[in-house]
């Protein structure tokens, strides 16, 4: 991939909502606004997502006897954030489109 | 992928079981990512999907988006056009450890392990209970929940997960403690206190930001995503407390009685401080709101030492859970004894505050008492202030038949003026349009005008009087501008008032310019109080004090000026309307006599203490008394121009140019090298240079004198009249004090003879400091001259 072709690539998600896994198990969604070289990405209005516990996880487990009762995942509001490119771990891109509708991003 | 938008994750057995078999410290941050399938993930926990609308897709697109970055150039971003440098500065870096509140340590956890079931101790409530009334006074002084309240274990399982209904709001699921009924119910009267203080902090929030403020500079509203109870009224808070105490009260119950009536204490004043929050507190009980709290403080401060501290109960690892966009910062520390003495100020403030109520129906009234509020020391907090303006701008209060402004022109320039006479506004327009309206008409329609015009810069300015006095000083010079655009729209308005008087020959019963009259007036007053709080804030340098007072003076002159041309006026037209029998109206006139000559001794009194501070400061100056520090880069002139800067753009009062001023303070030459005649006036004790300091000194003693006699009540200011009795008392103090400190120097001067240097008098000057009670009026510097030893 030339410098062209991946300016061109990655601008297609400018304004897109991606998720980015960190390396401590985080998982940041928001808008990406800004990338470099070193994969530092800017992602606005985020949210921070955080697995829960063992011990909240082993819980209702427990007392529910159901081996796949339902955790919630811990989320709060965040803001601006930079994930630098060494602690992104994982992208995701969350296309939404309407049915029928074709998405404008080659992926 | 097609259930992958879930809110939920699922754990599988194995995972959970695998979890189990690791026994404690193994490596607990490696199996929480291997316990969670990767694809399940939730984002936007408030999502709320509408109907129709697809799931979305996920792709995952690392390695194509990591080939992609790296044929970057280095230097190259691919971003947002609308995106700016400014903006990513704001950005949150994260797994930085200074700036990332969400970071964990390897090994450490993100949930406290504080229990909030566990039963706790009488004296471990007490503790609770007052560190949270510590951290509830730090939140009032400025700091941010997140490092106050927020911190507290307790409050938290309270407010998150966000309770639907107040029961829902539980220290454990279903109310219900592991360790048995006991323990129980101690937790529930900790319980009730804690929900109160949350109602608390939502009236403090909700009253604040109903009135003028500066988030973060006054105050921290942010609430970070916690609903404080908004919508559940009082009466619900006060239940559960009288609820708590009954629990309290039980004799079933078994405690030590002197824990017992500490823990109902501080129940009861959660109760009394709750009310007197309320925002729908009636007015007519609002002033006897505040004494019940006064009370309670004394008995939490006495029982203070029963209770032990539970320092689990606070953590700052509480701020990785709220919704925050700024880094993590410590929990603030406040001493308990400071948060009591904070309480007690807030109270006695916001009583002060409540005699508002009662203040007789004059604006200018209302103007000494927030003048008086604002100088109240120590200043008080942002709520109280926020208190008084929403007693202010009450509609129970400002329902007046006359608006403000107009109450104000006419007790100053139209008293029993035919200008004003009611009749004036029953006349009915010509049917005509094209005729000419009668004169009275036209009176009415054009004081309307005014009255319209000037209500703005007439709230503008009670708005910069009830802010803190450093803001205070900063908001009066722009208020002055923009009522020097209203002075130039009244003197338009003064000329057709003019020809609608010589229309009806009653010119010689009109002030002259009556309305700019008025403006003009006010805008002196204010520019005095800018100069005079300058002082109060230390902005002054001590060289920079001649300068200053001498334009003070000039100032103060000139709104004397003014008054004797007003003063006059009403004489002669007191005289005229005597001559004509018409008594009532003369009578009318003689009563704002005094109102007027207690601010011409006020005005008299300050031009001259003014006058005789600028020379004694200039001879101070002179004689090397005065501290000078180095100025590498800056020039008299453009010094001078920065402190004219408020009052360039405004005219009148013009500020005097350089030369001039620097002729005027300077009149000997410059401060290090006075010529020759400096040294022979400075010892002649009859020359000119000391009559100005003395004479000054003698005029402001008796003007002050004057003032006093004349009373509280012929200031307008009656509803606070022993702080205005004070006032007045502390400017005669200044005057005997710049008394005795003239008469040092000269002794000094004396005592080193004809040939003595005046530079190296066995003297020197110390400067008062501002807010330590070192000067007798805040706004007046008087330094005292001490023997060297």
């Amino acid at each position: 991939m030339d410098n062209e072709q991946a300016t061109f690539w990655l601008s297609q998600f400018i304004g897109k909502n991606l998720r980015i896994h960190a390396s401590d198990g985080r998982v940041f969604g928001g808008q990406m606004k800004c990338t470099d070289k070193d994969c530092n990405i800017i992602l606005s209005l985020a949210y921070e997502y955080r697995a829960p516990s063992l011990e909240a996880i082993r819980k209702p487990i427990e007392e529910s006897g159901n081996s796949s009762a339902k955790v919630t995942w811990n989320s709060r509001y965040v803001g601006l954030v930079v994930v630098p490119g060494k602690h992104v771990k994982k992208i995701e891109f969350e296309e939404s489109t309407l049915p029928g509708q074709k998405s404008g991003i080659t992926l | 992928m097609a259930d992958s938008f879930h809110r939920h994750s699922t754990a599988s057995p194995q995972d959970a079981d695998a979890v189990s078999s690791h026994d404690g410290a193994g490596p607990f941050h490696v199996n929480i990512t291997n316990a969670t399938p990767q694809t399940n993930l939730p984002l936007r926990q408030a999502f709320r999907q509408p109907i129709c609308a697809p799931e979305p897709k996920i792709h995952d697109i690392t390695e194509k988006f990591l080939k992609a970055s790296n044929a970057l150039e280095v230097g190259q971003l691919v971003k947002d056009d609308y995106f700016t440098l400014f903006e990513s500065i704001g950005a949150i870096e994260i797994l930085d450890p200074k700036m990332d509140s969400g970071f964990l340590k390897p090994g450490e956890t993100l949930e406290d392990d504080y229990d909030t079931s566990r039963s706790l101790l009488p004296e471990e409530i007490i503790g609770i209970m007052d560190q949270l009334l510590c951290y509830e006074m730090a939140w009032h002084t400025g700091y941010p929940l997140s490092q106050t309240l927020f911190t507290s274990v307790y409050i938290d399982k309270l407010l998150w997960p966000e309770p639907k209904t107040l029961e829902q709001s539980q220290f454990f699921p279903n109310g219900e403690s592991a360790h048995g009924p006991s323990a129980q119910s101690l937790l529930q009267v900790l319980r009730a206190y804690c929900l109160a203080l949350i109602k608390g902090c939502d009236y403090v929030i909700l009253k604040i930001t109903s009135r003028d403020y500066f988030e973060e500079e006054d105050f921290c509203t942010q609430t970070y995503n916690r609903v404080l109870f908004v919508s559940t009224p009082m009466d619900v808070f006060l239940r559960e407390l009288d609820a708590a105490v009954e629990v309290m009260e039980d004799t079933n119950f078994e405690i030590k009685d002197a824990l017992r009536s500490a823990i109902i204490s501080r129940l009861k004043f959660r109760q009394d401080f709750l009310r007197a929050l309320d925002l729908d507190h009636p007015l007519e009980h609002m002033s006897s709101s505040w004494s019940p709290v006064l009370s309670g403080i004394t008995t939490i401060k006495a029982t203070h030492q029963l209770g032990q501290s539970v320092p689990g109960a606070f953590s700052t690892k509480m701020q990785r859970r709220l919704a925050s966009t700024v880094p993590p910062r410590p929990i603030v520390e406040f001493d308990f004894k400071d948060a009591l003495d904070l309480l007690e100020h807030i109270c006695v403030d916001c009583e002060e505050a409540t005699r508002f109520i009662d203040l007789p129906q004059d604006p200018l009234e209302y103007q000494s008492f927030l003048w008086t509020f604002a100088s109240r020391l120590p200043a008080p907090l942002v709520y109280s202030r926020s208190y008084l303006s929403t007693l202010m701008f009450h509609p129970e209060i400002l329902n007046t038949a006359v608006s403000l402004p107009l109450a104000d022109v006419k007790t100053l320039v139209f008293p029993a003026s035919l200008v004003l006479d009611p009749i004036n506004w029953t006349l009915p327009p010509p049917r005509n349009p094209l005729l000419p309206k009668p004169p009275r008409l036209q009176l009415a329609m054009l004081i309307d005008e005014f009255v319209d015009r000037s209500g703005q810069p007439y709230l503008d300015l009670w708005v910069a009087l009830s802010q803190n006095r450093c803001r205070l000083r900063r908001m009066l010079s722009h208020v002055i501008t923009a009522w020097d655009l209203l002075q130039a729209d009244a003197s338009l308005v003064d000329t057709d008032l003019a020809s609608a008087a010589s229309e009806l020959s009653i010119t010689d019963q009109i002030l002259e310019f009556s309305l700019s009259t008025w403006v003009y007036h006010k805008k002196l007053w204010m520019i005095e109080k800018v100069i005079l709080l300058g002082f109060e804030q230390d902005i002054y340098l001590p060289d920079e004090f001649s300068g200053m007072h001498l334009f003070l003076s000039l100032i103060v002159t000139r709104r004397r000026e003014l008054l004797t041309r007003i003063q006059t006026h009403h004489r002669t037209r007191h005289t005229q309307l005597l001559r004509e029998r018409k008594l009532r109206l003369a009578n009318e006139v003689a009563e704002a006599a005094p109102y007027l000559d207690s601010l011409a001794a006020e005005a008299t009194g300050t031009a001259a203490l003014s006058l005789a501070l600028a020379r004694f400061y200039m001879i101070a100056a002179y004689c090397g008394l005065l501290p000078v520090p180095k100025r590498p880069f800056s020039t008299e002139s453009l010094r001078y121009e920065l402190r004219m800067k408020p009052f360039l753009a405004v005219q009148p009062p013009e500020v005097p140019p350089f030369e001039d001023f620097k002729a005027h303070t300077q009149p000997y030459g410059p401060y290090t090298s006075p010529d020759p005649g400096f040294a022979a006036d400075l010892r002649n004790e009859r020359s000119e240079l000391w009559a100005e300091v003395d004479g000054n000194v003698k005029a402001a003693k008796d003007a002050f004198t004057e003032l006093k006699r004349l009373g509280a009540g012929a200031a307008k200011s009656q509803g606070v009249e022993k702080a205005w009795g004070k006032e007045v008392q502390n400017l005669l103090a200044s005057c005997v004090a710049l008394g005795v400190a003239s008469a040092g120097v000269k002794d000094a001067v004396r005592k080193a003879g004809d040939a003595g240097d005046p530079k190296g008098l066995d003297i020197r000057a110390e400067i008062p400091d501002s807010g330590a009670k070192k000067r007798y009026a805040e706004g007046w510097i008087v330094v005292k001259i001490v023997k060297e030893a």
